[in-house]
C-alpha cells in the first residue's frame, strides 16, 4: 500500500492551483524520493513539473514505484472539502491503483473525512528534460514577479526578458504603446527575500508569451522567491521552491520566435 | 515558409537519452540548437529535434478497469522502449537529415520543374518503403502547386508525388488522394470536414498562446486562416514536439473530426484540431488549417488528380479492340471516374494492376447506389444561339423547372435513394418522394434497378400549380417524416440513365422512350417533364413564354439523336442548352441601387471589399431599404476602385444611419457602413420575397421585403444621385409583374 500523510492540506491545494490551468490530467509518479508530476500543456509550449520530497511527509510509505493517473480538477474538488490546516493522507494500492483514498483529519482530531477518487490510465511517458547549465539566472521575490507579469499584460501579450550587466529587464509592446521594467541587483538587509540576485555568465535575451507567465506567476502562493534561469534560444525555467525544503514547482516555457509575427 | 521549416521549432526530442532516466533533477546537458552552431555543445546531445520517434505520444486515457494488466502492459512497454532507444535514435538522426534535405530541395525543385522532363522517375521519398508517408510530403507539394498556375506543371508535381507513394507505401495513396481533394469519402457518404472559423480560431489560440481577439484582428489583416495559422505557429516554439504527422493519421483524424457529434462535439473537434495543429510545422500548419475549413485553395480539382494518376501508371498498347482500348490514359480515367466517382474503386484497380487500361471501365461502371455528377446545360444569351446550334437537327424543348435536381436510384435491394446535384444523399429530406416512387414502375418492371434524372419541384397539391423555388427551401432537411411534410413536391422525371443496365451511351430519344415505356405517371407526385419535340426553331419563343407562364424558369433544349445525344456525366455540355426567362425581353429591366455597406473580401479578394449591401430609395419615408447583397459582376479593377473610393473622404461611417432600414439579419450584418455616395446599375434573375431585406416592406408581405435573386453588377451610374435610385414602389411593381 502506498501511503503519504501531509501535515497541512494547504500545500497540496496550492500545488494543484499551480498546475490546473495547464494540465487536465497527469500521472503522479511515486517512488522512494517522493511524488513527482510532469506534464506539458496541450499546446506543448510549456511544461510543468512538481516534486514533493518524501522527507516532507509526516508518513511516507512507498514499497514499489507506482504511477497514479490523476484528474487534476477532480482532486482539487475533493481538496476543497478540507480545511487548510487539516492533515491529508493519500493512499493507493500499488498493485492495482484504480482509486486513491484521501483522508482529512482536523487539528483537534474531532473530524475525519474519507474520500475515494477514481484514477485514470494515462498513457503518458515521462519526458526527459535535459538539465542545462543556464547562462543567466535571476532570483527575486515571487510577488514582484507576479506584479511585473500582471503590469506588462496590460500592454502586450508577450514579454522580452533580457539579462545583462545592467540587470534584468522585462519589456513589452502592444497596440497602445510599450513598457519596460528593469531590476538591478540589490540586497535587502531586513527582508532578504525582497532582494534581487543576478548571476550572469553570458548576456541573454528571449521573448515569451505573457499568457503562460501569468499562469505560472500564480505559484507565488507557494514560495516567497522565484528563480528564473535562462540560456539563449532555450526554454526558460521558472522555479518556485516550496518552503521548508518540501519540494518545488518548475515551469519550462519555450520562447517565441521573433520576426515571425507581422 | 522554407525559412520556417528550416528553423528548429522545438527543443527537446523525446528520443533523447535522458528518456531512460526519468527524473528531472539528474544532471545533464543542455540541448544545442541548430540556429546557433556555436552552442552545439556536447556531441552526445543531438540537435535533431524536428523529427521524433513515431507514435509515441498516444495520450490515450481510459478509465481504469482491469488496472493490473494495463499497468503491467505499460510497464513492459516502457522497458521495451528503453531498449529500443538507441536504435531508434540512429534512425531518428537519419530521418532528421532526410527531412532537412527535403526542405531545402523543395525550393530548388520548383525552380527546376521546367527543366525536369516528364520521364523523370519519381523520387524524393524521405521515408523507407512500407513506412507511413509523412504529411509533410503532401504539404510541401501543396506549397509548390499553390505557387504555380500552369495546369501541366501542377499535374507533373502531383504525378511525382503519387509515383513516389506508389513506389514506397502504396496503401497511403488513397488517403493521399483524399487529402489532395480535401474529401473524406464519396460524397454520398455525407462526411464533411467543414469546421467553423470560430472553432478553428479557438483551436489556434490554444495552439500558439495568442488570444482569440488578437487572432481575429490578425485574421482580418491576413485574410486567410491557413497563412495566419502558419505564421502564428511559427512564432512560438514548443518544448517537446509530438510525433510527425503522417498521411494516414491525418486522414483518420479528419474523419474523426467530421464524425464527432453530440453534446460535446464542439470541444472534441477543437481538441482534435488542436492536437493536429500542435504536431504540425510550416506548410503542414497552413494546409491543415485550410483543410479544416473545407478549402485548400490550391486549384487541385478531380480533373488534376485524374490527369496525374493517368501519368503515374503506364498505359500499355491494347491489341484487342474493345470499348476504351483506343483511349488515352487520361480520358480512360476521366471516363471511368465520371461513371463511378469513387476514388476507392479506381485506386484499387490501379494499385492492383499497376497499369491504366480499358479494364478500368469494367471496374468503374455506372451502378445504382453510386450517384454520378449530372449532365449540365450551357446557358445561352438568347434564342438566336439555340437556333444556330439546332437549325438542322431534331431537338426537344423541355420545361426548365425551378426546383432541386434529384438523381433517384432504385437499388437491387429494393430501396430508393435520392441524391442531390452534388451527390449528397437527400433521402432523409424527401421521405414523401421515396414513398411516391414505390409504385411508379410499370407492372412488368417492378424489380428493375434504375437511375432517374429529375427535378423535384414544390407544388400546390390542390391546384397542382408549380410553386417558386423558395417554397422548396423552407422544407426541413433532416429527420423528416411523411406526416410532417408541409411543402408538397412533384418529381418531374426527364432522363433515364440506367435501367437494369447503363443507358447513358444511348441517344436521348431512346432513353426517353424507355422512360415513358417503363414508368407510369402518378399525379401529382410523379410526372414526366413537359416537353415538345421541334424541327423549327421559330417555335421556341412561343414555347418559352408558355413555360414561364407555367411557373418554370425557362427551357432546356436538347439534341435528340446521334452521338451528341448521349448523357455526358459531369459535363456542362454544348448539347444541352438552357434559355432562361430573364433573357426574355421585358424581364431584364435593370435596377439602379445604392451601396450602403461593405463586406471585407476573403481569399483572392483580401484587402478589398468582396461584397456590398445594396438598397433602393423610398422617397415617401426618405429611407434607404436594403434589397440584396452583391458580389458578382465586378472586375478586379472595379473592386479595387470601389475600395479606394469608399475608404477615402470619410465615406465609411461609424455605424448604420438611422435612415438605412436594415432587417437585422445576422448573416447580412456588414463589416462597415457607407455614406450613400453612388448609384450602381444592377441586373438580376428575378425578384423574390425575403425576410432578410426591407425593400418595399409592408407592400407585398407585412414583414418581409423584396430582394433580388442572383444580382450582377453592370456599371456605375455617375449621372444619378442616390436619391434618384430605383424606388421601393418600382421594385414592388417589378415583383408583381413577374409571371
Amino acid at each position: 500500500m502506498f501511503e503519504a500523510r501531509l501535515e497541512e492540506s494547504a500545500v497540496l491545494k496550492k500545488i494543484l492551483d499551480s498546475v490546473r490551468d495547464l494540465v487536465q490530467e497527469a500521472n503522479w509518479d511515486c517512488n522512494d524520493d517522493g511524488i513527482v508530476m510532469q506534464s506539458m500543456d496541450s499546446s506543448h509550449i510549456s511544461l510543468v513539473c512538481f516534486m514533493v520530497r518524501a522527507s516532507s511527509f509526516e508518513v511516507y510509505q512507498c514499497e514499489r514505484n507506482v504511477s497514479l493517473g490523476v484528474k487534476i480538477d477532480s482532486l482539487a474538488k475533493v481538496l476543497k472539502c478540507a480545511a487548510s490546516d487539516d492533515s491529508v493522507t493519500l493512499k493507493a494500492d500499488e498493485n492495482e491503483p484504480n482509486t486513491m483514498d484521501i483522508l482529512f483529519e482536523s487539528k483537534k482530531n474531532d473530524r475525519i473525512s474519507d474520500f475515494q477518487l477514481k484514477l485514470m490510465v494515462i498513457d503518458q511517458e515521462m519526458l526527459g528534460i535535459p538539465e542545462s547549465d543556464y547562462t543567466s539566472t535571476v532570483e527575486m521575490s515571487s510577488a514582484e514577479f507576479r506584479r511585473i507579469m500582471g503590469d506588462l499584460s496590460t500592454m502586450g501579450d508577450s514579454v522580452t526578458i533580457e539579462i545583462n550587466k545592467g540587470g534584468a529587464s522585462f519589456s513589452t509592446k502592444g497596440d497602445i504603446g510599450s513598457g519596460n521594467i528593469c531590476l538591478q541587483k540589490s540586497a535587502s538587509v531586513d527582508k532578504p527575500k525582497d532582494g534581487v540576485k543576478i548571476t550572469m555568465v553570458e548576456p541573454v535575451k528571449s521573448t515569451f508569451s505573457l499568457k503562460f507567465l501569468n499562469i505560472f506567476a500564480k505559484a507565488a502562493a507557494l514560495s516567497d522567491t522565484v528563480v528564473l534561469s535562462m540560456s539563449e534560444e532555450y526554454p526558460i525555467r521558472i522555479e518556485f521552491a516550496i518552503d521548508k525544503d518540501v519540494g518545488y514547482v518548475r515551469y519550462y516555457l519555450a520562447p517565441k520566435i521573433e520576426g515571425q509575427e507581422s | 515558409m522554407t525559412k520556417v521549416q528550416a528553423t528548429i521549432s522545438s527543443f527537446w526530442s523525446k528520443g533523447s537519452e535522458k528518456k531512460a532516466k526519468p527524473r528531472t533533477d539528474g544532471g545533464g546537458e543542455g540541448v544545442a540548437d541548430a540556429t546557433e552552431p556555436k552552442r552545439a555543445r556536447k556531441e552526445n546531445v543531438q540537435s535533431s529535434n524536428s523529427v521524433e520517434v513515431m507514435d509515441r505520444e498516444a495520450d490515450v486515457k481510459v478509465p481504469k478497469t482491469d488496472a493490473g494488466t494495463v499497468q503491467d502492459d505499460a510497464e513492459a512497454k516502457k522497458v521495451e522502449v528503453e531498449k529500443e532507444t538507441t536504435t531508434e535514435e540512429r534512425a531518428t538522426k537519419k530521418k532528421a537529415v532526410a527531412v532537412r534535405k527535403l526542405t531545402s530541395e523543395t525550393g530548388e525543385k520548383s525552380k527546376n520543374a521546367e527543366a525536369e522532363t516528364s520521364t523523370d522517375k519519381a523520387s524524393g521519398a524521405t521515408w523507407k518503403a512500407g513506412q507511413p508517408v509523412p504529411y509533410q510530403f503532401l504539404a510541401v507539394g501543396f506549397g509548390k502547386v499553390e505557387s504555380i498556375t500552369g495546369r501541366l506543371e501542377i499535374t507533373d508535381i502531383l504525378r511525382r508525388m503519387f509515383q513516389t507513394i506508389v513506389e514506397t507505401t502504396p496503401e497511403d495513396l488513397l488517403p493521399a488522394v483524399y487529402i489532395c481533394v480535401n474529401k473524406l469519402g464519396a460524397p454520398q457518404e455525407g462526411l464533411e470536414i467543414g469546421v467553423g472559423e470560430g472553432i478553428l480560431i479557438k483551436a489556434l489560440s490554444h495552439t500558439c498562446g495568442k488570444s482569440v481577439n488578437a487572432l481575429k484582428d490578425e485574421f482580418r489583416k491576413v485574410g486567410d486562416l491557413g497563412d495566419l495559422a502558419a505564421s502564428m505557429k511559427a512564432s512560438q516554439r514548443t518544448v517537446f514536439k509530438p510525433a510527425p504527422l503522417t498521411v494516414r493519421s491525418v486522414f483518420k483524424e479528419f474523419k474523426a473530426i467530421a464524425k464527432s457529434s453530440g453534446r460535446s462535439a464542439m470541444d472534441e473537434k477543437r481538441a482534435r484540431i488542436q492536437k493536429l495543429l500542435v504536431a504540425s510545422e510550416g506548410a503542414e500548419t497552413k494546409y491543415l488549417a485550410r483543410a479544416f475549413q473545407g478549402k485548400l485553395r490550391i486549384h487541385i480539382a478531380d480533373k488534376s488528380i485524374l490527369a496525374a494518376l493517368a501519368e503515374s501508371f503506364p498505359r500499355p498498347e491494347e491489341t484487342v479492340e474493345r470499348v476504351g482500348s483506343d483511349m488515352s490514359a487520361a480520358s480512360l480515367l476521366t471516363h471511368a471516374y465520371n461513371q463511378h466517382p469513387v476514388w476507392d474503386t479506381m485506386l484499387n484497380y490501379l494499385l492492383n494492376n499497376r497499369v491504366v487500361d480499358s479494364g478500368i471501365l469494367d471496374a468503374c461502371k455506372l451502378t445504382t447506389g453510386v450517384p454520378i455528377s449530372p449532365m449540365l446545360a450551357k446557358p445561352t444569351k438568347g434564342i438566336d444561339e439555340v437556333v444556330e446550334k439546332f437549325s438542322d437537327q431534331p431537338f426537344t424543348c423541355e420545361y426548365k423547372y425551378d426546383g432541386e435536381r434529384a438523381q433517384i436510384h432504385h437499388l437491387a435491394d429494393g430501396s430508393i435513394q435520392i441524391y442531390s446535384r452534388n451527390a449528397e444523399n437527400q433521402s432523409e429530406k424527401y421521405p414523401d418522394v421515396k414513398l411516391a416512387m414505390k409504385d411508379v414502375l410499370g407492372p412488368d418492371y417492378s424489380n428493375s434497378e434504375y437511375i432517374l434524372d429529375a427535378e423535384v419541384v414544390a407544388i400546390n397539391p390542390q391546384t397542382n400549380h408549380i410553386l417558386p423555388f423558395q417554397s422548396l427551401q423552407t422544407r426541413a432537411r433532416r429527420d423528416v417524416s411523411v406526416a410532417e411534410v408541409k411543402v408538397a413536391v412533384c418529381v418531374f422525371a426527364f432522363d433515364l440513365l440506367y435501367f437494369d443496365k447503363p443507358l447513358i451511351h444511348d441517344p436521348l430519344k431512346q432513353r426517353r422512350e424507355k422512360l415513358r415505356a417503363c414508368f407510369v405517371e402518378k399525379e401529382p407526385v410523379f410526372t414526366f417533364a413537359k416537353g415538345c419535340d421541334m424541327n423549327d426553331p421559330g417555335e421556341i419563343t412561343d414555347y418559352l413564354h408558355e413555360s414561364v407562364k407555367g411557373g418554370c424558369e425557362g427551357l432546356m433544349v436538347k439534341q435528340l439523336l446521334g452521338p451528341a445525344a448521349t448523357y455526358e456525366p459531369a459535363n456542362r455540355s454544348q448539347n444541352w442548352l438552357k434559355v432562361k426567362k430573364d433573357y426574355l425581353e421585358g424581364l431584364t429591366d435593370s435596377l439602379d441601387l445604392v451601396p450602403i455597406a461593405g463586406y471585407y473580401g476573403k481569399g483572392k479578394r483580401t484587402g478589398v471589399f468582396g461584397a456590398f449591401l445594396l438598397a433602393c430609395y423610398n422617397p415617401e419615408s426618405e429611407q434607404y431599404e436594403t434589397t440584396c447583397k452583391i458580389g458578382t459582376g465586378f472586375s478586379e479593377a472595379q473592386l479595387t476602385e470601389f475600395s479606394e473610393f469608399y475608404n477615402e473622404k470619410d465615406r465609411i461611417i461609424g455605424g448604420r444611419k438611422s435612415y438605412y432600414v436594415f432587417s437585422g439579419s445576422t448573416s447580412l450584418e456588414p463589416d462597415v457602413w457607407f455614406e450613400e455616395s453612388q448609384v450602381w446599375e444592377v441586373r438580376c434573375a428575378d425578384l423574390t420575397v425575403s425576410p432578410a431585406h426591407t425593400a418595399a416592406i409592408g407592400s407585398v408581405d407585412p414583414e418581409k421585403g423584396i430582394s433580388l435573386r442572383f444580382p450582377r453588377f453592370l456599371r456605375i451610374r455617375p449621372d444619378r444621385e442616390p436619391q434618384n435610385a430605383s424606388s421601393s414602389e418600382q421594385i414592388m411593381e417589378m415583383y408583381l409583374a413577374q409571371p
